[in-house]
């Protein structure tokens, strides 16, 4: 390897990258796209969620929770009069959950009035989901969890019964409500899926464009005369990988810096630590992108198995859905995603302040793909030649 | 010529699955030759091209360019050897200058070495008006001679063209081949592919791959020869008189040189060979019988080349 001819390689790359618009606007417009609507849309926070309210008790204390939950803004309490209206608006899909307050909660709330009656249970508050959307409902039924431990019933210790209706959780499946916010109190979903769109930008992006890169290069026909050149095939690899590299890790203070400015979230660790993390992170993605050129004969089948990876990428790293509630087999292909393993580092140090020690077990994992990745990559860019 | 061949090529295979792309082929190439090789698309040659600059593994078989075993020493012929793909491989975002500084950078050529040679080939290759434009705004015909002109920056000792003047109109084509007679007469070894039969003409040497193997290996004289194929010089004169034409024609000429037939209208005269002579012998004679010369026909290469593919054809079958 010389150095001399890899500084001539590296330099070509990055006037070229700056100068192709496609890749400038990917560069650009891929992780703020990624920012904008995942870290809105996919959001995990809860807002202006419409919930039905079926108030049996009609009285100061459960009129104080109805009014105390809609102050959080996260829910739109709708009014109910009977169990069949209930029923059929969550059928419906006009209500994403329902509360059902029942008569005596007051009372039971009182000790001061005396026991509810005699041989009566203490007062349930029931939480009614649609079995269908299981993440959604499952985010409002902790928040909700929460918020009533803040209020009056919380402390008389009201137990909440959530049941899910639908066709995916049979009725009458009977879970108790335990709230766990350690690092998020808020439950604002935004840092969340801020942290994980790193993930996706570095995953998706930098897989994208060095596999374009790789095969418009072979169709145009320099590929092959770079090969004839007295370069080897290691320094015309990082000839491309290092420039591209280090593009992709300006994109990610761009990344970081929007995210700051607009939504108030920067890292809670050490933004060095984040950076130097997902500089190396890219070596993952970047040999990704080099065994997929290897075996794409056009940019079109090139930017299409980078959609068929982004797929499970999205699905099962954890990004968007949480890997606990995966199947077995989901949980266990999981944690083969380099993704998953960026994603949980990048949550660690965003959300927790994690330092290289909390997280140097995920590191070496990384590590370990990323060699893997490398080897393999070499091969495929020899093979080809 | 006695000499060691500057490219040695023996039993070369090259199989893909089942298929035999490239199927025994040996070949001997001398320096400073112009060596064609001339074959239909599919027919063999860019295979055998790729693989004698080390782009491509052989199954079978030994190559050795410039003293060097390509294929022990693949890295190191690179050295020693200039390349131009079909596609003429310049950085399309970037101008044909910094494509200059690019390459010759990568052939350890950079400040005044580089600016001093690249001076001399832009003067000769006419690119001069061009050089700080972007490489995809260049016609055809200046890509392909900044091509040829980048594959010799580093002075290699042999040049591998594959297809050269594929897209290029016929003017630009004479001056590309202009071009590489000059480099061959400056002592580089000229390897080239060519579909363009004709264009062997130009060449010193020529080789026909059909199916895989080599079905004819000479110069391009004996090529027309062993194939009949001949130059045709077309005469026309007056109807009456053209059988006394055809006499005179064939009296000026020495014995057996031509074949003479009248075919409508027009005399016509056959032959392998055709000098500035022979021309003016025949215009003399074709206008003291009040006739004149209508054209002359040179040997079509494609012609050679069915003949050649015919006759493979018959041998295997």
């Amino acid at each position: 390897m010389k150095l001399a001819r890899l500084l001539v390689l590296m330099r070509r790359e990055a006037l070229a990258t700056l100068r192709d618009p496609f890749t400038v606007s990917i560069l650009i417009a891929v992780p703020l796209v990624a920012l904008l609507l995942f870290s809105s849309i996919l959001s995990t926070s809860v807002e202006y969620l419409p919930m039905g309210v079926l108030d049996l008790d009609r009285s100061p204390a459960s009129r104080r929770l109805v009014a105390g939950l809609a102050a959080t803004r996260s829910f739109q309490p709708i009014a109910l009069a009977n169990r069949d209206q209930l029923d059929e608006m969550l059928r419906d899909g006009g209500l994403s959950l329902a509360l059902v307050l029942p008569d005596g909660l007051d009372r039971g709330l009182r000790p001061d009035l005396g026991p509810a009656g005699p041989g009566r249970a203490r007062p349930q508050v029931q939480v009614i989901y649609d079995g269908a959307e299981t993440v959604l409902a499952g985010n409002a039924e902790s928040f909700l969890g929460a918020t009533m431990a803040a209020t009056a019933l919380g402390d008389a210790g009201v137990p909440a019964i959530v049941r899910a209706s639908g066709a995916s959780a049979g009725s009458g499946s009977v879970v108790r409500v335990v709230t766990r916010a350690l690092f998020n109190p808020a439950l604002d979903g935004k840092p969340y899926m801020v942290a994980g769109t790193f993930g996706f930008v570095l995953s998706f992006a930098t897989t994208l464009i060095i596999a374009v890169s790789v095969v418009n290069e072979r169709a145009a026909g320099t590929f092959e005369q770079l090969q004839v050149t007295p370069a080897t095939n290691l320094e015309i690899v990082l000839g491309k990988v290092l420039p591209l590299g280090a593009v992709f890790s300006l994109d990610v203070i761009l990344m970081m810096l929007a995210a700051g400015f607009l939504w108030g979230v920067w890292p809670a660790g050490s933004a060095v630590f984040f950076l130097l993390v997902s500089t190396f992170y890219q070596v993952v993605s970047l040999s990704l992108g080099l065994i997929i050129s290897a075996t794409s004969a056009t940019a079109q089948e090139a930017v299409a198995k980078t959609v068929l990876l982004a797929t499970p990428l999205i699905q099962l790293s954890g990004f968007a859905l949480p890997i606990d509630n995966m199947a077995w087999a989901f949980r266990w292909f999981a944690e083969v995603i380099p993704a998953t393993h960026y994603i949980r580092v990048s949550r660690a140090i965003y959300l927790r302040g994690e330092g290289p020690l909390d997280v140097a077990g995920e590191l070496g994992v990384i590590v370990l793909m990323g060699a893997g990745l490398v080897a393999l990559a070499l091969r495929a860019v020899g093979r080809r030649a | 010529m006695n000499v060691e061949p500057i490219i040695r090529v023996d039993g070369l295979v090259r199989r893909f699955g089942e298929f035999t792309a490239v199927d025994h082929v040996s070949l001997r190439v001398h320096a400073g030759e112009i060596f064609a090789f001339l074959g239909a698309n599919g027919s063999g040659k860019s295979t055998t091209i790729r693989m004698l600059i080390g782009l491509l593994r052989p199954t079978e078989g030994s190559i050795v360019v410039d003293g060097i075993d390509v294929m022990a020493q693949t890295r190191r012929v690179r050295d020693h050897i200039g390349y131009m793909g079909q596609r003429v491989s310049l950085y399309q975002g970037l101008s044909l200058r910094e494509n200059v500084e690019f390459y010759g950078g990568l052939q350890n050529l950079a400040g005044q070495e580089l600016d001093h040679r690249w001076d001399r080939l832009r003067e000769r290759f006419a690119l001069g008006d061009v050089e700080r434009e972007a490489a995809s705004d260049l016609p055809a015909g200046v890509r392909q001679r900044a091509g040829l002109a980048l594959a010799i920056l580093h002075q290699p000792r042999v040049l591998f063209l594959d297809e050269p003047t594929a897209g290029v109109d016929l003017v630009g084509r004479a001056l590309f081949w202009e071009l590489i007679q000059e480099q061959a007469a400056q002592g580089r070894t000229v390897f080239v592919t060519t579909h363009f039969l004709e264009e062997a003409d130009y060449c010193d040497r020529v080789s026909f791959i059909d199916a895989g193997k080599i079905v004819a290996d000479a110069t391009p004289a004996e090529l027309r020869e062993r194939t009949g194929t001949d130059y045709v010089v077309r005469v026309t004169g007056p109807p009456t008189g053209l059988s006394a034409v055809a006499a005179a024609l064939e009296a000026a000429l020495p014995p057996r040189a031509a074949k003479v037939t009248v075919e409508g209208a027009q005399v016509r005269l056959r032959m392998g060979s055709l000098s500035p002579e022979r021309i003016v012998a025949l215009r003399t004679a074709a206008e003291a019988r009040g006739a004149h010369l209508l054209g002359i026909d040179p040997p079509d290469m494609g012609d050679v080349f069915r003949v050649l593919a015919r006759e493979a054809g018959e041998t295997a079958s």
